[in-house]
């Protein structure tokens, strides 16, 4: 029956993921709007025999999990924007010892405590990251409950296979909104850890994981190897989605659960004689640099809409590499932007387009 | 001939201590590796250093070792030990660590009387960053942020850990011990062996201080320094054992 | 009737085994190591030794091996 449909709020759609996924243990501490997930797995994973903590701190919670990764086994946190700020610190740790650690952030509004409402403002947090030194982190964005399933499945896989902490970012909304779904079975295979978790010195040489480095070459090493690593997750795991690219002229870009009401925009705009498309980056970390580019090569102009003042929007800038026009359509928390408000915008930023065209 | 004293076989082979001359931080290690032999227990152990010159225990004793960031020790090993349940979990930190920054960490380990062995070492400085004002620095000390010595106003009252952690109702044991003399290093033993072996026995969690010398930061030198463990620490620290559960609940 | 050997890489010349030994058989040495200490060492010409070990106990750097 795992294929079976239910109708499940998204924050208990990531932590009964994270069980099937074969989590060990869960560290956390309660903050809205993500409490869901260490409420659900406080119960479940006593009754499964498995590692539950309510930690003392944010910070507390994501040192343990680095405790527990260390050994070997799959072990997550999850907290929302405020609390993952006090995070980075262990993030960028993580990153330098290579500890598969995974942190859901169900994003709510900032800066500073903000409030509960959601918002996408962490993109930065997660992508750019607040921890110190250059490290890289991957970033998933669910788009629906289903994804924040198989997103969860696909951190834990990812976070074991490259040896580098995951950050599922989803938002308020999605954590707190009831969908069909389904679990299906933990669809990726058992990374092998054996050459690298600590179980003891049995049999061999004694093992240490850590960041610090007295040694100069060592370190400019350590950070070249770090990013050769990344160099290999982008080549291999960027992932995106794409409606209607072939033939639009403009590509509205989202991420997250905005892209449900963009779809409709998209359709609305279709209807109004206007050739739209929309591309989604499902990895925000590797971000689709290069499908961007080509995008914009082919002379498609893009808009990005988002839930904060414009943080992917200066990664698609960025990736268009001036070739095209690239705006932006947002508000910075709060309700999400209907799709009137989308397609009135989009028309706006297409008429000024026409209107500058005609000027020069 | 016979020998009888040699390095313990747990230390790391052809290790060479990074502390400076005269740090006791080189018997304290010293001391966990008999403790190890002792028990043989060093092939189930995962041990867990955060930050300052305690970090450095990987490189010298033959076990499995995670770090942690500054303070968080105590929550790294509370992962390691709720991820492997069978292992042998111990952390080795500095009273800034362990008491200042990892004080919340530290604490609640305590209370949910994780099975975890805890060994503190106490020098009244942050020792790695040159001799600064921390948690337990004395009234009076002078260091580089306490230029004419600590003061209450400006700086409020050092922390007794040992008796701290007594009171959390998760420790099995606590104990605060010295290393100046050979009978003080003795006792240091025996209670290095207490706070581990109440983890064998499922107890709680372990603790010891250990009171140290830091030659470098006090500008003494090394005789001069243990005087003034002996002095002026132990008047404030007292040596003792402040908590200890036994196998039958008493 | 004991004896010390000790391990001049290891050893940091902080000479607390010079206080400790009770028959005053570790001394300052004439040599200096790479850093221009004067290293110590170990001199029982009656065979005062007991390898009593409080020497070894109290070195920092684990730099004496004692031997009965």
């Amino acid at each position: 029956m795992v294929n079976e449909k239910v109708l499940i709020k998204g924050n208990y759609a990531i932590a009964q993921a994270a069980v099937n996924a074969g989590c060990q243990c869960y560290f956390g501490y309660p903050i809205t709007p993500q409490t869901e997930i260490g409420e659900y797995l406080s119960g479940k994973m006593q009754e499964l025999g498995r590692g539950y903590v309510c930690a003392e701190s944010e910070l507390a919670a994501i040192n343990m999990v680095m405790g527990a990764v260390s050994t070997g086994v799959k072990a997550m946190t999850s907290s929302s924007s405020c609390a993952v700020a006090l995070m980075q610190e262990a993030l960028s740790y993580a990153a330098s010892d290579e500890l598969p650690v995974v942190l859901v952030n169900v994003m709510r509004t900032g800066p500073g405590l903000g409030y509960i409402y959601p918002a996408q403002g962490d993109y930065n947090q997660a992508v750019y990251g607040g921890g110190n030194g250059d490290y890289k982190i991957i970033v998933l964005a669910p788009s629906t409950v289903q994804e924040c399933i198989d997103l969860t499945y696909r951190a834990f896989y990812l976070a074991q296979k490259y040896r580098n902490p995951v950050i599922l970012l989803a938002d308020g909304l999605l954590g707190q909104m009831m969908e069909p779904a389904s679990f299906g079975e933990y669809p990726y295979p058992e990374v092998d850890v054996s050459s690298w978790a600590l179980t003891g010195a049995k049999n061999r040489d004694a093992r240490s994981i850590y960041s610090v480095a007295r040694e100069e070459k060592k370190q400019i090493q350590h950070i070249y190897d770090l990013h050769k690593k990344f160099d290999v997750i982008t080549q291999n795991e960027t992932t995106f989605e794409e409606f209607n690219i072939e033939d639009a002229d403009i590509i509205l870009t989202v991420f997250g659960s905005m892209t449900r009401n963009i779809k409709a925009a998209m359709n609305v705009l279709r209807k109004k004689g206007l050739k739209v498309g929309v591309f989604r980056p499902i990895t925000l970390s590797p971000f689709p640099h290069k499908r961007i580019n080509e995008l914009a090569s082919r002379g498609k102009d893009f808009i990005v809409v988002e839930m904060n003042m414009g943080q992917m929007f200066k990664d698609v800038k960025f990736a268009v590499e001036g070739k095209v026009n690239v705006d932006l359509v947002n508000r910075p928390c709060g309700e999400w932007l209907s799709v009137e408000e989308i397609v009135s915008s989009v028309e706006k930023i297409v008429e000024g387009r026409k209107q500058y065209a005609a000027s020069v | 001939m016979q020998q009888v004293f040699s390095i313990p076989k747990s230390m790391k082979k052809d290790f060479k201590y990074t502390f400076c001359p005269g740090c006791d931080h080189g018997i304290a290690i010293r001391l966990v590796a008999e403790v190890i032999d002792e028990l043989g227990i060093r092939e189930d152990i995962i041990s867990s250093t955060s930050v300052g010159c305690s970090v450095f225990l990987y490189d010298f004793l033959d076990i499995d070792c995670v770090e942690a960031p500054h303070g968080r020790a105590l929550a790294s090993a509370t992962g390691v030990k709720r991820a492997r349940p069978d292992k042998f979990v111990f952390t080795y930190s500095g009273d800034g660590d362990f008491a200042s920054i990892g004080l919340a960490e530290s604490m609640h380990t305590a209370l949910r009387g994780e099975c975890i062995s805890s060994i503190c070492i106490n020098n009244t400085t942050y020792g790695m960053t040159g001799g600064q004002l921390g948690p337990t620095t004395l009234l009076g000390q002078k260091t580089t942020t306490s230029p004419t010595g600590r003061n209450v106003d400006y700086y409020g009252y050092p922390i007794k850990i040992a008796e701290h952690i007594a009171l959390c109702d998760g420790t099995a044991y606590s104990a605060r011990v010295a290393l100046d003399t050979i009978p003080h290093i003795n006792q240091a033993k025996q209670a290095i062996k207490k706070a581990f072996q109440v983890q064998l026995d499922g107890l709680g969690f372990g603790f010891v201080e250990i009171l140290s010398s830091c030659p470098t930061n006090w500008h003494m030198t090394p005789e001069d320094a243990h005087k003034r463990v002996r002095e002026e620490m132990i008047p404030v620290f007292p040596l003792g054992v402040f908590k200890e559960v036994s196998k039958d609940g008493n | 009737m004991g004896k010390i050997v000790i391990d001049d890489s290891r050893c940091k010349s902080c000479y607390i085994c010079t206080m400790t030994c009770p028959k005053g058989l570790i001394k300052k040495s004439s040599k200096t190591n790479r850093l221009g200490d004067y290293m110590v060492e170990f001199n029982d010409e009656k065979g005062e030794c007991i390898a009593c070990a409080m020497c070894a106990k109290r070195c920092p750097d684990l730099a004496i091996e004692v031997y009965k």
